[in-house]
């Protein structure tokens, strides 16, 4: 059988770097409905440096749908985990608001679970087409 | 296709380190999958609303079209023509980026000036010349927002060829390529050890030999 000195470490290293590079568009910190609407050019710093910039419309669907206090409360952009190997998404949730802003765009109601709110990928383009920019994916093993 | 071998030391503790590589690379293609799907899912969203934009933009520019010849065959060429030389843009183009599962995507945010409401004020001008601006004026933004698609189509597909490479790299090189490796040190490992019992037993046979002789 032909035998071969392979390039093993270029391998590993470049896997390892394929899955940096996918999560290099996270924010560094997330910024609430509330600052962002104060903002000129309301925008979030990511991992990488580049800018991720929301659209003044998406917010302001989302200052309509909520009060002052859920405004304080949710933090954008909201989370999409991808999980491998699983045909369910979770959006990360800690208070509960995102839960009503996705029953609005999904009109139908979403439960909040210990890890967040699941959401199915038959609803992603639905949650997508309406939160283009206040969603960001994060992929995890 | 065939397989090449990467044989860097025929060893166990190779064999171990190839196992947790095809481990690793495994659970990567999981990922590299998830992303394609997810790239796939928002290209295909973005065909659809570019579409949708493209034909709405062919409806308002045939409607802004209709507008300018209605304005110049009431008012005539140098009317509007001096309408259009006073007449300023009171919007401004802001592009900035966003992100779509690791691609950064170009933004563009049309932003009318707050001191001025229209192109045209009405006092000076005809509500004709007037609707032909407004018309005009969707036309810009949704050219923009055609704009903003178009590029983030391109990207888009750019990144799922990228992505269709490394997810077939590991699906028909890298995974087969380790898998076959280790299948032939487990049997290089297996025939090592079949020809120790072999030794073993061959010894042992001389020695039941000696002994018997020695009676």
């Amino acid at each position: 059988m032909p035998t071969d000195q392979g390039p093993d470490d270029v391998i590993a290293r470049y896997l390892g770097g394929e899955i940096g590079a996918m999560n290099a568009q996270l924010p560094k910190a997330r910024k609430t409905l509330t600052e962002l609407l104060h903002e000129e050019h309301p925008r979030v710093v990511c991992l990488d440096g580049s800018e991720h910039s929301f659209k003044i419309d998406e917010l302001k669907f989302l200052a309509s749908i909520l009060d002052d206090r859920e405004r304080n409360e949710l933090l954008l952009p909201m989370i999409i985990e991808v999980h491998s190997g699983r045909s369910e998404l979770v959006v990360r949730s800690r208070r509960g608001v995102e839960a009503k802003v996705l029953a609005r765009v999904l009109d139908m109601p979403v439960s909040v679970e210990k890890t967040g709110i699941r959401i199915y990928r038959s609803q992603l383009g639905s949650v997508r087409r309406a939160l283009k920019t206040a969603t960001q994916y994060v992929f995890t093993l | 296709m065939a397989v090449k071998i990467h044989v860097t030391r025929p060893t166990k503790i190779e064999l171990a380190r190839l196992k947790k590589r095809l481990r690793l690379a495994k659970r990567i293609q999981k990922i590299i999958k998830d992303r394609l799907s997810i790239l796939v899912m928002e290209f295909l969203q973005t065909v659809r609303e570019s579409a949708e934009v493209r034909e709405r933009l062919q409806k308002e520019y045939e409607e802004a079209y209709k507008a300018l010849s209605l304005s110049v065959g009431y008012h005539g060429y140098a009317q509007v023509e001096q309408s259009l030389m006073v007449s300023s843009m009171p919007f401004s183009l802001h592009a900035s980026t966003r992100n779509v599962a690791g691609v950064t995507l170009p933004t563009f945010q049309m932003e009318q000036d707050r001191d001025s409401s229209s192109w045209f004020s009405p006092a000076e001008d005809s509500s004709l010349i007037e609707y032909a601006s407004s018309a005009a004026q969707r036309c810009l933004s949704g050219t923009v927002e055609l704009a903003e698609l178009q590029s983030a189509l391109e990207l888009l597909g750019d990144e799922i060829n990228k992505v269709k490479r490394v997810n077939n790299a590991l699906e028909y090189s890298v995974i087969p390529g380790l898998d076959a490796t280790i299948k032939y040190l487990s049997m290089k490992f297996e025939e090592r050890d079949r020809e120790e019992v072999a030794r073993l037993k061959y010894v042992k046979l001389l020695i039941e030999k000696r002994e018997a002789y020695a009676y």
